[in-house]
């Protein structure tokens, strides 16, 4: 062939639609994964296809938060819904992207005084030597992270959340004057922030077994003062489930290093990696 | 989940607050975890008069912080004991304080109880779980020493520091003077705080003590009021030879 050609040939190639696949034309590449990210998912036979999103609102009733004590069941349910939603929406947004799986997911949650809003931003991914199309996972888990839990025979599957929202009990005054200048623990508040903390794990954990998982890693607790008034807390805890995919858990074989650069960091997880054979 | 209970070594579900890497470095260990256990407790600390010109241990508020913390660990280690564990790993203590509660703080500890798939107990000489507040990486690199953690160790201290009297201030304006009885005072709040650490860790027959930090906080008592509270986790030599490898020195070529 001439270089005429090639040179036609490549002009045509660019000028002609890439090849559609099941989520139609295929736009340039968008993600948010860093060069090294990036390198990492080629080498284990993976490639980004676009930047996803998914964004659910939901209303809480006015009032809800005023006349309870103990749970603020309406905040709780509105969670639930909108994190079902905005993964429903996310998981469309990648299919149509053309994608398989979400990496890197940001998890945005955002609760006022009417409605809790849950925001999920994340790099589709799809396998490079792709046949099949079918969807596999979502994660807030980074590019590396996926593929350490690929090497040592892990899958990720999805998110799992729960959310509780109490109201802190109130001491009654002779509690109250009882308690002055004495060290004593508080048993109702101790119980009740207790148990709102478990309730978002159980939900959390429940999520994570109706998605199959074997565990979840990584769970993150946040707690902190929702809606207008001081007494009401809210806990979410979020983590990604996990799954065994081989037979048994695979050894990825750490090697201690002691970096020589001046910038000592304690712990270089690249060199985790070691010398699987590729 | 027929499924899943079916399947050798698990049983339901764990869940974790490790990150990957630690998740991976546990597992390599021999150890798989069970669960993210915590425990707390809501405190009312009591009240203590201090003497503006005296250096000295507010004991009231030690005991205070001493045995809030206390009560919350020994809620995580029933949580684990419950869940069959031999230790507890990466346990974080914070304190909380509420816009609603003066003088009430929360006391929290979390952290993620593990058992050892080989089914040897790494329970401690008191048949409880260890607990450590090492991170999974910490804890692989104690492993593989042939040191085995046996609990978080504490010990704390709230000292007032005594205000500088009209005389000293205006002896010290102006002149470079070490002031003794500030040296004095910080210095004898973290031997105390230290000493009470140690005193633990003698408790549980450790060779060691191993990423002790020291913590100095005002929380709401205002500057001359301290807490010196100093932890870490005690360990000892494990049965068994052990051949510490040599590590790898590298240099990496990024940033």
């Amino acid at each position: 062939m001439t270089i005429r050609d090639e040179v036609r040939q490549a002009v045509t190639a660019l000028a002609s639609p890439p090849p559609a696949t099941s989520g139609g034309a295929i736009r340039g590449t968008t993600s948010d994964l860093t060069i090294d990210e990036m390198l990492l998912l080629h080498s284990a036979g993976w490639e980004p296809v676009d930047f996803v999103y998914g964004i659910s609102w939901w209303s809480v009733p006015w009032g809800a938060w005023q006349w309870t004590t103990g749970e603020v069941q309406e905040a709780s349910s509105a969670f639930a819904g909108a994190a079902t939603q905005a993964a429903k929406q996310l998981r469309e947004s990648c299919e149509r992207a053309g994608g398989t799986g979400v990496l890197g997911v940001e998890i945005g949650v955002r609760v006022s005084s009417h409605h809790v809003a849950i925001e999920l931003s994340g790099t589709a991914v799809r396998r490079m030597s792709a046949d099949q199309h079918r969807f596999e996972f979502v994660s807030d888990l980074s590019a590396r992270d996926f593929v350490l839990l690929d090497r040592a025979g892990w899958w990720p599957l999805g998110i799992a959340a729960g959310a509780s929202f109490v109201i802190a009990p109130r001491r009654t005054a002779r509690e109250w004057a009882s308690q002055q200048g004495q060290n004593v623990e508080l048993p109702n508040l101790t119980q009740a922030l207790y148990l709102a903390r478990e309730r978002a794990m159980e939900r959390m954990q429940r999520s994570g077994t109706a998605m199959k998982a074997d565990g979840i890693v990584a769970v993150k607790l946040r707690e902190g003062r929702a809606s207008s008034s001081v007494r009401v807390i809210q806990f979410v805890a979020i983590g990604t489930g996990v799954r065994l995919r081989t037979a048994s858990h695979q050894s990825i074989a750490p090697e201690m290093v002691v970096p020589l650069d001046e910038r000592v960091r304690q712990f270089d997880v690249k060199s985790l990696r070691g010398n699987t054979p590729e | 989940m027929a499924e899943l209970e079916d399947r050798p070594g698990h049983k339901g579900m764990f869940t974790s607050d490790l990150s990957v890497n630690e998740f991976l470095l546990i597992k390599e260990v021999g150890f798989h975890p069970l669960g993210f256990v915590m425990g707390s407790s809501i405190y009312h600390l009591g009240i203590q008069t201090r003497r503006w010109s005296q250096s000295q241990e507010l004991s009231k508020l030690t005991e205070a912080m001493y045995e809030a913390r206390q009560l919350a660990m020994d809620r995580m280690d029933a949580e684990a004991t419950e869940l069959g564990a031999d230790g507890v790993v990466g346990v974080r203590l914070d304190v909380n304080y509420y816009e609603w509660g003066a003088d009430t703080a929360e006391f929290i500890a979390v952290g993620t109880a593990v058992k050892a798939e080989d089914g040897r107990s790494y329970r401690n000489r008191q048949g409880k779980p260890f607990t450590s507040d090492l991170s999974g990486q910490d804890f692989w690199v104690l492993m593989q020493t042939g040191h085995v953690p046996l609990g978080l160790v504490m010990g704390t201290c709230v000292y007032h520091i005594a205000h500088r009297g009209l005389g000293q201030t205006v002896r010290a304006a102006g002149r470079n003077v070490e002031l003794p009885n500030f040296t004095q005072a910080l210095y004898e709040a973290r031997e105390l705080a230290m000493t009470r650490m140690q005193d633990e860790a003698n408790e549980l027959q450790a060779s060691g003590i191993v990423g002790v930090r020291l913590e100095e906080k005002s929380h709401m008592w205002g500057a001359h009021t301290i807490e010196f509270l100093s932890l870490g986790t005690a360990v000892a030599r494990s049965t068994g030879d052990f051949t510490i490898p040599q590590p790898k020195t590298i240099i990496s070529l990024d940033g």
